[in-house]
């Protein structure tokens, strides 16, 4: 008897801590923000100028920004960039490139570093600019660009032998909301 | 040097006295001057176009002064270095770099800034609340593994990493218990120091997780990345009455195989293997001395292949020579095999083993098969999940012969209160030979921070 007890004590505690946390903390949990489409620009994969990488397909990118991958080609360590979450291009690399929403992505990395199987998390930086200044500085770094952020400090990479100005291009990204 | 005694109490009365009749003198003459000063402001913003030309005047003029002087130096520098790197010039048109942005990583890269902290830590915990109807168990409240993950990147190449864990509760190593039940203990679970040359060739040492199998080296020592409440039997801890050697002191390398869309790895481990010699209840991973000269091996392949995301296939072949005292020597592989398919949202992993045991001149081999099939999906903030789980061992088995046969399932719900705790509740039933089953249930707090 004391047993049953012990048991139904559990079960209790149980159903009381998961209905008062879901009461309480469901809209907290990270949720991929939905690009809203009306014009769209095209989303440059940008690397330094000194990288010899000129195509990858999406399988490349998405073990690249998953951080399956940590070297290129000539040996460099990548080093992934990331816009801040929130932001539109973000939102776009982890919905069509890494399949991910904003949680899934954060635990990704989390457990990849744990195992030992990602070398470094990704860096983030708050603006276009930013992004543009880091990946001109790093050698082996790898971020993001809308095309009108482009300039002649990184090179955009083709993605399945598309250039973020050739039709066909996969990657879209809303225009940036005016407030 | 003498030094002033305390004041006396009148002293100090009278100080203070003096002190808040001082203020009250002051404070007329305070006023007097703001003013003062206010009015003459208000004179200065009257003739500030005039006041503000010559200002800029003289502003320009020290402008001048300085920029000759910044000339006048860059010359003496470079009549002191005249070599400048090829690097400075190209980079001149470069976009300017501010202060909180990092600088060329790979320009310097095997050296170390010993003035930034190289350690990242992140912890994880567990509480538990479980119960069971075995005989003198009682339900209970059990502080589970509080792990320190520490990482550093000690150079471009070089990568640390630890798992330093504090652990209640007596160590069950082959059926033998040791400490006591509620004492916490500390053990370095995890101590590996990473060279990463390529994708196809990376290197560890240290103490590291074997690469048996997929579940060994997929979770480590934090229940918060595992869906359910603990690991399954098979791939369960040496000192809580695991039966595979799961950790070991040695070297792996691991790496891509060039298979293109496959996604083939290896893993290849050499190391100390697991402590056979008697008494085996003192510390079943060689940390610092090996019983023996002879080394385990381990040889994993998986693939990854691109057409199925998430989707893993591997097999592993470990090999080890135990020397239990009283007993011959003792040949001992493992073969493991696994299919998995892990996704955000879905996981279903499914893993088989058998552990041999051949002792030299005996011609009877004891073979212990084991497998577990595991299966979750995510709706939401929840996600129900089931395991099944088997294992059978001999009752003459010379290693381990407290295991036996169990097998069982496990149903449970893992609810993610936030992004960084998750609440699981568990009911397992557990069939062994020879004894009543157990019916168990738990409940977990898993967070990391």
């Amino acid at each position: 008897m004391p047993r049953l007890a012990g048991l139904l004590f559990i079960l209790a505690s149980a159903v009381f801590s998961m209905a008062a946390l879901s009461l309480a903390l469901v809209p907290t949990l990270g949720r991929l923000p939905e690009p809203q489409i009306t014009t769209e620009q095209n989303l440059a994969i940008v690397v330094s100028l000194s990288n010899p990488v000129e195509n990858l397909s999406m399988a490349e990118l998405r073990r690249i920004f998953l951080g399956e991958r940590s070297h290129w080609p000539n040996g460099r360590r990548i080093t992934l960039v990331m816009m801040e979450p929130g932001q539109p291009e973000r939102a776009v690399v982890l919905r069509d490139i890494c399949q991910m929403n904003e949680t899934d992505f954060n635990n990704h990395f989390l457990h990849g570093v744990f195992t030992g199987e990602v070398l470094v998390s990704p860096k983030t930086l708050a603006t276009p600019v930013g992004v543009r200044k880091f990946v001109f500085n790093v050698p082996g770094a790898i971020g993001y660009l809308r095309v009108s952020d482009l300039d002649s400090s990184v090179k955009a990479v083709r993605v399945d032998e598309r250039g973020p100005e050739d039709k066909g291009y996969k990657l879209h990204v809303p225009p940036r909301s005016s407030k | 040097m003498k030094f002033p005694g305390p004041l006396p109490i009148r002293a100090m009365f009278a100080r203070k006295l003096t002190g808040r009749m001082i203020v009250w003198r002051i404070f007329p003459l305070l006023l007097i001057i703001l003013v003062n000063a206010t009015i003459l402001r208000s004179q200065q913003l009257i003739d500030a176009p005039a006041a503000d030309k010559q200002t800029l005047q003289l502003l320009l003029q020290r402008i001048d002064q300085l920029e000759a002087r910044v000339k006048q130096l860059e010359a003496a520098k470079q009549q002191a270095a005249p070599v400048s790197l090829p690097s400075a010039t190209a980079q001149s048109s470069a976009p300017p770099v501010s202060e909180a942005e990092p600088q060329a990583d790979n320009a310097v890269p095997e050296r170390m800034d010993s003035s930034k902290t190289l350690l990242r830590m992140r912890g994880f915990g567990d509480i538990t609340l479980h119960g069971d109807n075995q005989r003198h168990d009682t339900t209970s409240f059990s502080l589970g593994q509080l792990n320190l993950f520490i990482t550093s990147d000690i150079s471009e190449k070089f990568k640390f990493l630890s798992e330093i864990v504090f652990e209640g509760g007596p160590d069950n190593i082959f059926g033998e218990t040791r400490g006591e039940n509620n004492t916490f203990g500390v053990d370095v679970e995890r101590m590996v120091v990473q060279y990463s040359h390529s994708d196809f060739f990376k290197l560890a040492v240290g103490r590291y997780h074997t690469a048996i199998g997929y579940y060994n080296t997929a979770y480590h020592h934090s229940t918060w990345f595992q869906t359910t409440t603990g690991r399954p039997f098979l791939f369960q801890f040496e000192d809580r009455g695991g039966i595979l050697p799961v950790h070991t002191v040695g070297a792996s390398a691991s790496g891509l195989i060039p298979s293109g869309h496959l996604g083939l790895h290896y893993v290849a481990e050499v190391g100390n293997g697991r402590a056979s010699r008697s008494p085996i209840t003192e510390e079943p991973v060689q940390n610092v001395v090996d019983d023996q000269n002879h080394k385990a091996f381990n040889l994993a392949l998986f693939a990854r292949p691109d057409a199925v995301r998430g989707l893993q296939v591997g097999f592993s072949a470990y090999r080890d020579l135990l020397a239990p005292a009283s007993l011959p020597r003792i040949g001992e592989t493992i073969f493991a095999a696994h299919a998995v398919l892990v996704r955000p949202k879905f996981e279903w992993l499914n893993e088989i083993l058998l552990v041999r045991h051949a002792p030299n001149g005996i011609p009877r081999v004891f073979n212990t098969p084991g497998f577990y099939t595991q299966l979750s999906k995510q709706f939401g903030s929840y996600r129900p999940y089931f395991r099944y789980q088997y294992v059978n061992a001999s009752s003459t088995e010379p290693i381990f012969p407290d295991v036996g046969l169990r097998q069982g399932p496990s149903f449970g719900l893992r609810y993610d209160a936030s992004e960084t705790v998750a609440v699981k509740l568990q009911y397992d039933y557990t069939a062994l030979r020879g004894q009543p089953a157990v019916n168990a249930l738990a409940l977990q707090v898993g967070f990391t921070f």
